[in-house]
């Protein structure tokens, strides 16, 4: 009986295993052959198998470490700043969200727009001619900082990425605070626990996974940003604006070395999974104990 | 039942003997959304009116975002979705290997001019029909500079700006003398944080954001210096006191504030906002600009009041860059017999009337521009600054010289914008580009 469940576990889960080793594991396999050969536009169809170059270029390449370094503090950066916020408003607007729940939909509305677009129009916005917030700092102050200028523009990009995306922050935080019984902090509040004691005691270790979650998954994204940075400001000044998804598809499109492009793309993989490796381990062992 | 099957087979006979015909149909891609794709929708017009069934051709467009990087993924994988494409001459190395090369008709020579037919030419190949041509004019206000011209305080005021920011004092002159440091000197002028009666903000507006196309636009500056890009024996020369001259041409202007603050982000789009706005006295900028700039419905603040020349006169001479676009021959078509006569036919003076009337700006012959000239005059000043000052760049065609204007347009943002030092700049993109042009 139970070898007849292990085979139609097996036959049911037949197809999705192809479709995923079709879908995933061919390009996977391509980006393999890649990684290790001299490919170009030219000889994209029969890429001539070198070795370990293009890894060893990508690990020898400034460029590579700039743009690694670029993602990672952004991705960091950002991501606690949206937690922090999002947390922060998942709080204090509980009581409004409460009463008029209609009001999460309006709040999401940012996530709803395409970031290629969300670039586009800060490209507007900022603006020195066209753009409401040069033309009215210099109605009130007589000046304005060069948003897009080498001084501010990691700080431009990184309000721009969290006024669009503290919305997705909000939205699990919010619904990890909703789902907090009220038993709970009745109970901690008759031993005598109220305000910041109430929070950080009950409320908080309760919210710890949905937080990191959040945090988990907005790095990822925040990461690998392309779309808005590109149609904002390209890879900036000097290169100053390069995130490794960008130093990617220029290598790939712009440079034409596909060898590189794929190496490096290869390298952020094993790197994401020595990242959930690294995760994982230390999740199981809380389980664990 | 029998006669069933005979009429299905025979169905099935017309088919097939249908089906090559309808292949045969030649498949165009072209520039889209522009005065470019405006002018081809009426040649192809033009030519299906009159071409046989099996050699008409049909239309088809990418977006222009991205659309090189497309067009180079869509040759390498042999596509036969098209089988004539568009091509631009700093990409024609990178196409070439994808390409069929052309041999034009004798109707070509009585349309183009030789310099005109070399802006498709790769390797001593022809590739392409070209069918519009780019370039830069300088783009002043008529009204300041006529002022300029003729008020004694406002001369005596640049006099007196050109001592403190150039260390000689000069005199005003017509734009169509300046040499780079006249426009220099006007540049500061029109500067209100330098001169507090200046009707505009600034004085020029800079394209230096990190792009390709921006490098294009201040190569002017360096060819007149006497800049290329290598020698005759192939040594790469961008590290040449011509080259440092242009460079600090700009980041001279840019420091003292005569460019927008963020003009290391600017391309086409935001310098023709900051000077169709009336808050910038000139600009270096493709000649694509000047229909919207000189509209009144959509730049009321300047239309009307611009005055276009050819970018300023160097120790080497005057010069503007000129890079062509145009239509070749897929070498994975499958139609190609079909296309050919309709790339034969495009090079004809009677394609390209059609072609320019249409909205698109080819730099023609003056015996060609003469029967278009009352509807575009500008064809005949595109034509006669391409023929007088065009030039492109040693090295500009070849296969890598998309990536070395990426290298150059990084490195040179990196010394505008204040990453880099001159030196450290130059140092790297020599280094990049003996890389890349490495025969």
């Amino acid at each position: 009986m139970e070898r007849q469940t292990i085979f139609e576990g097996r036959v049911l889960l037949a197809p999705l295993t192809a479709f995923l080793i079709a879908l995933l594991g061919f390009p996977l396999v391509v980006d393999l052959v890649y990684s290790v050969s001299r490919v170009g536009f030219e000889n994209i169809r029969a890429p001539e198998i070198t070795g370990l170059g293009n890894y060893a270029k990508a690990l020898a390449d400034p460029e590579f470490w700039g743009a690694a370094w670029f993602s990672l503090r952004f991705g960091l950066i950002v991501a606690s700043i949206q937690v922090v916020v999002g947390l922060i408003l998942a709080i204090f607007l509980a009581p409004l969200f409460a009463a008029r729940p209609w009001l999460i939909a309006l709040l999401m509305l940012p996530m709803m727009v395409a970031p290629a677009l969300v670039g586009l129009m800060y490209r507007l916005i900022l603006h020195e001619f066209v753009g409401a917030v040069p033309y009215y700092l210099l109605e009130w102050y007589g000046d304005f900082p060069a948003f897009l200028g080498r001084q501010w523009v990691f700080t431009t990009l990184v309000v721009i990425e969290t006024l669009q995306w503290t919305p997705f922050a909000l939205l699990i935080l919010h619904s990890a605070y909703a789902a907090i019984s009220p038993d709970v902090r009745e109970a901690a509040s008759l031993d005598g626990a109220t305000g910041l004691r109430l929070f950080l005691n009950v409320d908080l270790p309760l919210m710890l996974p949905a937080i990191g979650i959040t945090a988990f998954i907005r790095f990822i994204d925040s990461f690998r940003v392309f779309d808005n940075l590109y149609t904002l400001v390209g890879s900036g000044a000097g290169g100053s604006t390069t995130s490794m998804s960008i130093y990617i598809y220029q290598a790939f499109f712009k440079v034409g070395d596909i060898g590189l492009a794929v190496a490096a793309s290869m390298l952020l993989l094993a790197a994401s999974f020595v990242v959930l490796w690294i995760i994982n381990h230390f999740t199981a062992r809380k389980v664990a104990t | 039942m029998t006669r069933l099957k005979s009429m299905l087979m025979g169905a099935a006979v017309f088919a097939a003997m249908g089906l090559p015909m309808a292949q045969a149909e030649v498949t165009v891609l072209g520039w889209p959304g522009g005065p470019e794709e405006a002018g081809l929708r009426k040649v192809a017009e033009a030519y299906n009116a009159k071409a046989a069934e099996a050699d008409k051709v049909k239309l088809i467009f990418f977006n222009r975002d991205g659309f090189f990087d497309k067009l180079a993924a869509d040759l390498a994988a042999g596509s036969t979705d098209f089988d004539v494409n568009l091509l631009a001459t700093y990409a024609l190395g990178r196409y070439a290997p994808f390409m069929e090369p052309l041999t034009l008709p004798a109707s070509a020579k009585d349309t183009f001019s030789d310099k005109v037919l070399a802006t498709m030419q790769y390797d001593g190949k022809q590739y392409g029909i070209p069918t519009d041509l780019s370039l830069h004019f300088m783009y002043y206000r008529s009204d300041l500079m006529e002022k300029l011209l003729s008020d004694a305080e406002w001369k005596k005021a640049y006099g007196e700006i050109s001592q403190k920011y150039l260390g000689k004092t000069m005199e005003p002159k017509d734009p169509d003398s300046w040499t780079w440091e006249d426009w220099m000197a006007t540049a500061l002028f029109f500067t209100k944080s330098i001169n507090k009666e200046s009707p505009t903000r600034y004085g020029a507006v800079l394209q230096m954001k990190n792009l390709l196309f921006n490098m294009m636009v201040w190569h002017s500056a360096a060819k007149a210096q006497g800049g290329d890009w290598m020698d005759a024996s192939g040594t790469i020369t961008v590290d040449s006191p011509a080259y440092r001259t242009a460079l600090e041409i700009y980041k001279k202007l840019y420091d003292e504030g005569a460019s927008p603050k963020d003009s290391t982000t600017y391309e086409f789009a935001e310098a023709n906002a900051a000077f169709g706005a009336g808050q910038a006295a000139t600009m270096l900028q493709w000649n694509a600009a000047f229909a919207d700039l000189d509209n009144k419905e959509k730049t009321p603040a300047v239309a009307g009041k611009i005055g276009t020349v050819a970018p300023p006169t160097g120790p080497a001479g005057r010069f503007t860059h000129i890079h062509g676009l145009g239509l070749g021959l897929n070498k994975a078509s499958t139609h190609k017999d079909e296309a050919k006569k309709f790339l034969d036919w495009l090079a004809t003076p009677e394609a390209m009337t059609i072609y320019a009337l249409g909205g698109g700006s080819p730099a023609l012959t003056e015996t060609v521009v003469a029967g278009v000239v009352k509807e575009r005059p500008d064809l005949k000043k595109l034509g006669e600054f391409a023929g007088s000052y065009g030039f492109v760049m040693t090295g500009g065609t070849a296969a890598k010289a998309l990536q070395v204007y990426e290298l150059q347009a990084k490195e040179f943002t990196a010394y505008w914008s204040g990453e880099k030092s001159l030196d450290e700049a130059l140092a790297a993109t020599k280094a990049g580009m003996t890389e890349l042009l490495k025969p």
